[in-house]
């Protein structure tokens, strides 16, 4: 077990990104990937692409989030990675539709997220479940569905 | 144990029906906790009183500062998954007055199966269903069977009485949990509290 704690730095700041690219080269960078149904956790046990197990925490005030630099020494580096969350996006045909599908989303407690007029919903399983409780909406063409692509 | 290895202290969630053994399960881990050398403190959640924070203080498990007590007013999930800054405050005042805390135990009111906690809350929550409510219920998909980090099947010891499969109720919840643990106990007896309290070493505490 590799205990590691606190964030030392950001794989995009332009300094470390050198530092961390010329790792890469040697062999030497290794990532860890959370999941983003993870996100917000402060501890966490995670193994790295190669293998090595990973204890990890941060203190409450930061945030696990990704490029998070878990460990930077002269011969290895260690990387956080953040999974990307599927969305389902969903645009209302008018503003009592939006009203409707908005009080759905708040009812079923689903993390949502907007962009413009669509509604994007974060996947935290099958797509079908989710479609499965807004079958009114969509049967009845008061939602267009554009698929989780 | 270094400082560093201790910080910030590991706040796990308990949730779960009304009724399926949570207050149980957190008197049980206390003192398998404590012997471990576990530095430790509890939040239980009620609706409109402190009664499952004054079970645990009167238990002589552990110091009765060491447990805080949050009233949620409303539905319980309002306050460990919406807002949790009720919980995030309390485990914070648990944090300043005993600095040298680990773990955290974090129960919820008895709610429904589709009560989960917040990432904002807790590193690690499980939620806790008992043989006595049917062994229906992980067919049932609720989000807390589903979602949680590790699922608790308490009162075995009941299996006999109510007529439950219980090797065919774990395959089943095993089936919709996607890899993830599922572990049984009798808070009677304390029967499988060890299994938990090493998955706690292992996943937040960092002991093993
Ligand atoms: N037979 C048996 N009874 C149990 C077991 N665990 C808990 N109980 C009993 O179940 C009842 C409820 O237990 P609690 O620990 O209060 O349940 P809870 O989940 O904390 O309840 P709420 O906080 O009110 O939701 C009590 O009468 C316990 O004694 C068990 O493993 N076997
Ligand atoms: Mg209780």
């Amino acid at each position: 077990m590799l205990r590691l704690h606190g964030i030392v730095g950001r794989a995009d700041d332009a300094e470390l990104h050198q530092r961390l690219h010329a790792l890469e080269h040697a062999g030497a960078l290794e990532r860890v990937t959370m999941e983003e149904a993870d996100l917000g956790r402060r501890r966490i046990r995670l193994t790295s692409d190669k293998g090595t197990d990973c204890a990890i925490s941060v203190d409450r005030a930061e945030d696990l989030s990704e490029g998070a630099v878990l460990l930077l020494e002269p011969g290895r580096a260690i990387v956080l990675r953040v999974g990307v969350a599927k969305a389902w996006r969903l645009r209302a045909r008018d503003a009592g539709a939006a009203l409707q599908l908005g009080w759905h989303a708040g009812n079923l407690h689903w993390r949502v997220r907007f962009d413009g007029d669509m509604l994007l919903v974060l996947l935290d399983g099958p797509l079908a479940e989710y479609r499965a409780r807004l079958a009114a909406l969509l049967d009845a063409g008061l939602v267009e569905d554009g698929g989780d692509g | 144990m270094s400082a560093v290895s201790t910080r910030p202290a590991a706040r796990v969630g308990i949730g779960g029906p009304v009724g399926s053994g949570k207050t149980a399960l957190v008197e049980r881990l206390i003192p398998a906790l404590m012997r471990r050398g576990v530095d430790l403190a509890v939040i239980t959640n009620d609706l409109v009183t402190a009664e499952d924070a004054e079970r645990v203080r009167r238990s002589g498990l552990i110091d009765p500062a060491r447990v805080a007590a949050v009233e949620a007013g409303a539905c319980p999930h309002t306050v460990i998954r919406e807002d949790p800054t009720l919980n995030i405050e309390a485990a914070a005042a648990l944090e300043r007055q005993f600095p040298g805390v680990e773990l955290i135990l974090l129960e919820s009111g008895g709610d429904n199966l589709a009560s989960t906690f917040s990432r904002d809350l807790t590193d690690f929550w499980m939620f806790v269903i008992d043989v006595a409510g049917g062994d229906d219920i992980p067919r049932k998909r609720g989000p807390g069977v589903i979602r949680s980090d590790l699922l608790v099947v308490n009162k075995v010891d009941l299996a006999p009485y109510v007529g439950v499969d219980l090797p065919r109720m774990l395959a089943e919840a095993r089936a919709v949990r996607g890899g993830r643990p599922v572990l049984t106990t009798n808070c009677r007896t304390g029967e499988g509290v060890d299994a938990i309290v090493q998955q706690l070493e292992r996943e937040v505490l960092f002991r093993q």
